[in-house]
């Protein structure tokens, strides 16, 4: 009976997602190696009885941006960002995981950690130690590290098999399921940091949008709900 | 409503990128400051619908999903470790260090303490002190007849007495080094003090282990760049206000919602 109230409440639901989206978008605007979030709609179809049917739009279709993001200048020996696609490759406790965030440091036993304590792991999936004192530090485009001149270790730059499935974890990771091979095109950038690939224009205007259509699918329900009220009234009235 | 939470942990955050920024500029003229960066990591993931979920009797694979962010969380305030440049003042007990070392200091607690202000001065016994009265060490002692004093770039300290054309050697700066500098504990004063996360100190004589050699009559500045500072300002300032207003759209449609009916 009510189905207009019920495709007006699909769509509400879904622009209030949008809405987070965009609030965390925003609120990573400034977070290293943050990749900017989507979301899409996809439509619903149901058949109705007796003729017609009903189309629901319905907020479920994730994107995630893999746009390179600015790169900022640090200076840091072991600030490295990775310019074209590709990730770094970080042993946690709960796997393998990727990240575009390259802000390393080596932790009090000399291997090379993020600033969760997450070791980064070279190719062969393990991790880099780098010696004490080891003086003037050197990375190669292909993520090998020198320290005055002699190999220390190798940084894995990999690129998942599937881009549509990673996973967000927090700490700007993500699970890759489908596994991940190295990434051929990828150059490694020593002394600069990946900044958030998030374009806040755009998003502004996003937010702007998504709360617009909101009041438009609040005043729908408005008229729906005196339209309904005024031919109930005329019914009681008529008998 | 989440969306209010999530651009309220945003404000927080660059807050805190404004914070730090405040205190680089504050401490321009610091001797052996060097500056701080705020840095960011996401918050956790809501899944709504997994990705790889199975959507339908046929076996049709949900191929992304929804997750949903819930905002962002201050990850770490890193020392960014750069060489501040030297400015030559001339003054006998003014050390710079040209490379990653650190001048160990004991505090009155009996504890160590790392700086590298090498800004330092004498006590009425002749100690050798940093600004605060704190002894170096190794501790030395100048002689109170003493003429004048040199510092080689080894750490090597020699007197000159009276008519003596040659110095003699009266004691020995040392500089110490950690695996991770970064993990230092600020405390305050120019001083750092050992962590789990640094490392042990690792003692050794300048010039030697890649910690750097000193220069007597230079004092190293603060390596703060005001430039990047106030770039990182605007976009810090410009980052909290789009996050307000995120907060003031979400408000309005609260509003709207409230309003229906």
């Amino acid at each position: 009976m009510d189905n207009t109230g019920y495709i007006t409440l699909t769509r509400q639901m879904g622009l209030m997602r949008e809405m987070q989206v965009v609030a965390n978008n925003i609120a990573n605007a400034a977070t290293s190696g943050f990749r900017q979030e989507g979301l899409g709609f996809s439509e619903y179809v149901q058949d109705i009885k007796g003729g017609g049917s009903l189309s629901m739009g319905n907020g479920n279709v994730r994107q995630t941006s893999l746009v390179q993001g600015a790169l900022s200048e640090t200076g840091g020996t072991f600030d490295f960002a990775i310019e074209g696609d590709g990730f770094f490759l970080i042993e946690t406790p709960e796997g393998e995981r990727l990240t575009r965030a390259g802000s390393f440091t080596p932790n009090g036993e000399g291997d090379l950690v993020t600033f969760d304590g997450h070791r980064v792991l070279d190719a062969g999936g393990a991790p880099i130690f780098i010696p004490p004192n080891s003086g003037s530090i050197g990375v190669g485009p292909d993520g090998t590290i020198s320290a005055n001149g002699q190999f220390v270790g190798q940084v894995a730059i990999v690129q998942p098999n599937d881009t549509t499935n990673l996973i967000r974890e927090n700490g700007v990771m993500f699970r890759a399921d489908d596994g991940f091979e190295p990434a051929e095109m990828a150059r490694v950038l020593q002394g600069f940091v990946e900044a958030s690939n998030v374009d806040p224009i755009s998003q502004l205007a996003r937010m702007i949008e998504v709360q617009r259509a909101y009041e438009m699918g609040q005043s729908f329900l408005d008229s729906e709900d005196e339209r309904v009220r005024r031919s109930m009234d005329a019914m009681m009235k008529s008998n | 409503m989440r969306a209010l939470q999530i651009a309220a942990t945003g404000m927080l955050a660059q807050q805190m990128r404004v914070e730090t920024i405040s205190n680089n500029l504050a401490n321009m003229s610091t001797t052996g400051y060097n500056a701080r960066r705020a840095e960011f990591s996401d918050l956790h993931y809501q899944q709504m619908t997994r990705p790889g979920s199975i959507n339908a009797t046929d076996g049709t694979v949900v191929p992304t999903g929804v997750q949903l962010g819930l905002g962002v969380r201050p990850a770490a305030v890193s020392i960014h470790l750069a060489q501040g440049s030297l400015s030559a003042t001339g003054g006998d007990l003014d050390l710079a260090i040209d490379g990653s070392g650190f001048l160990e200091v004991t505090l009155p607690s009996g504890q160590s303490a790392y700086t590298r202000d090498g800004g330092l001065k004498m006590t009425g016994e002749g100690l050798i002190v940093t600004s605060d009265g704190y002894p170096v060490s190794p501790e030395i002692v100048v002689p109170a007849d003493a003429r004048s004093i040199s510092i080689n770039s080894d750490g090597e300290v020699f007197a000159y007495f009276a008519e003596a054309t040659a110095g003699q050697q009266i004691g020995q700066f040392d500089l110490t080094g950690f695996t991770n500098a970064k993990g230092l504990e600020a405390i305050g004063s120019n001083l750092f003090a050992e962590t789990e996360a640094s490392g042990p100190p690792l003692t050794s004589t300048p010039g030697q282990d890649g910690l750097g050699t000193l220069r007597q009559g230079y004092l190293e500045d603060s390596s703060v760049d005001a430039v990047r500072e106030i770039t990182e300002l605007i976009a810090a300032q410009r980052g909290y206000e789009m996050n307000s207003k995120v907060i003031s759209a979400a408000d309005q449609m609260m509003g709207a919602t409230t309003q229906v009916r």
